[in-house]
């Protein structure tokens, strides 16, 4: 089934993807120190504004793939709603026990899932792995051997893909029947990992013995067939998180959603 | 000789760590589905999150590889759109470091089914410990938060520890870990 895959180039695209990678690190543990719900929606919501609008990808694709997002929002909230520590009880059914403290703090822990779930697909949609590595390469002094075998490591994957299709065939097509339970699941596993993992092995030896040979191991003095640097691009993104996460607290405080701003309990 | 993991080396343990990244964004939803039950049921199948590094070191036997193979396969998760984001990176950081730290503890002599458990284990415990701070656990009801530890625990070495050495046993038979394994002592003994 060929797909397409075709989207705009935007500004997300142009930023240097070194840069992207560490600004979304540095995202991730500032969000791990916001315990304040209201400011996480305001986050949540300056996420979803880049998502939807600067991507470059079209809505129907933007749609199917956020739906994993409420997928991501019950699973990150749902223990914590029912089985958190909390006082003032809403509800109990046996050993369920929902409180209002559980109730938001499971709140605050879907939406720090969107988020995370945002930043990550907005990277995966806005990156190519090339231009990543590339960049890794350059700006942040990754070892060429790391970065290409990486490459090379991508580029194998769709071939696994066909291996295991043909694989799937010549199961069928000598009469392996499916057992059920435990036992036949793992046979199955068995039966799929064995060859697809001892032939790519094979392949992947094959190719870093002649990637050696072609020096891509070779740390000095390198040329590279990308360039990769920096540009206004990177200062739009600086300044665009640099606008949303202030005002995102401002709003917090002079409009809050919830009256609790801290969900941790015995805060 | 250069110091430290060859292209072959790397190459070879990226492309593990890469059919498990595959596994891992499979397993995302998966996840998600028993996990909505809320009774920590998921916890059983967190363990398939830690067996790059220990599948790859178990072939490999070399120093470094189990770190490498986490983080190339949660960075292989993240690049193919994981679930979980940017959160998948600092995960297999963490539980690539403590598999790593097992092996190197047994001065990386050691490739039984044991140390594959310990391993798993070790990286179960430093994912908890993320969670801590990105799920507060520490909130969650005393027994609830037992229960995950427990299931957490004995997903990683069912999966990670008990299936991940059988799997590397039947590769052995396929002949390819030859091709990649430093030479050993009986190697340099068959030759007389």
């Amino acid at each position: 089934m060929p797909m397409d895959f075709s989207y705009k180039e935007t500004w997300l695209h142009k930023i240097n993807p070194s840069l992207k990678l560490l600004l979304m690190v540095l995202l991730f543990i500032h969000l791990l120190i916001i315990h304040n719900t209201n400011i996480l929606i305001n986050y949540m919501i300056g996420m979803l504004i880049l998502y939807l609008f600067f991507t470059g990808h079209p809505w129907k694709r933007l749609l199917v793939i956020s739906i994993p997002f409420l997928l991501i929002f019950l699973t990150s909230s749902t223990s914590m709603i029912f089985f958190g520590k909390g006082e003032i009880t809403w509800a109990e059914w046996g050993l369920v026990h929902i409180t209002e403290e559980s109730f938001f703090r499971g709140l605050h822990l879907g939406f720090r899932g969107i988020i995370f779930a945002v930043l990550g697909i907005v990277f995966a949609l806005t990156t190519r792995p090339v231009f990543l590595f590339y960049s890794l390469m350059q700006q942040l002094k990754l070892k060429p051997k790391y970065a290409y075998s990486f490459m090379a490591a991508i580029r194998l994957i769709p071939l696994m893909i066909e291996e295991m299709q043909t694989l799937h065939y010549a199961l069928k097509v000598r009469g392996v029947h499916e057992e059920k339970g435990v036992k036949g699941f793992y046979n199955k596993l068995k039966s799929y990992s064995i060859p697809l993992l001892s032939q790519s092995i094979r392949r992947a030896y094959r190719i870093a013995v002649a990637m050696e040979a072609k020096r891509f191991s070779h740390p000095v003095n390198r040329t590279y067939f990308y360039r990769l640097g920096f540009s206004g691009f990177d200062v739009i993104f600086l300044c665009y998180l640099l606008v949303m996460i202030p005002l995102s607290y401002i709003i917090a405080n002079h409009f809050p959603y919830f009256s609790i701003t801290d969900v941790r309990y015995n805060k | 000789m250069e110091k430290g993991l060859k292209l072959t080396d790397i190459l070879v343990t990226i492309i593990i760590a890469l059919i498990f990244g595959v596994i891992y964004k499979l397993w995302g939803p998966l996840y998600g589905v028993v996990a909505t039950l809320g009774l920590h049921l998921e916890q059983l199948i967190y363990g398939m999150w830690f067996i790059a590094a220990v599948v790859a070191y178990l072939v490999i036997r070399k120093p470094g590889v189990a770190l490498l193979a986490e983080v190339a396969a949660a960075q292989g998760e993240f690049i193919f759109g994981g679930e979980w984001g940017v959160a998948t990176l600092i995960f297999g950081l963490g539980q690539g470091l403590a598999a790593e730290l097992i092996f190197a503890a047994f001065r990386y002599k050691r490739y039984d089914m044991l140390i594959a458990s310990l391993a798993g284990v070790a990286a179960a415990f430093a994912s908890i410990g993320i969670d801590y701070y990105y799920g507060y656990i520490g909130d969650l009801a005393l027994w609830n938060l037992l229960i995950l530890f427990g299931t957490r625990i004995a997903g990683a070495v069912l999966i990670s520890g008990i299936f991940a050495h059988l799997l590397v046993q039947s590769l052995e038979k396929t002949g390819v870990t030859s091709l990649v394994r430093p030479a050993t002592k009986e190697d340099y003994q068959a030759l007389g």
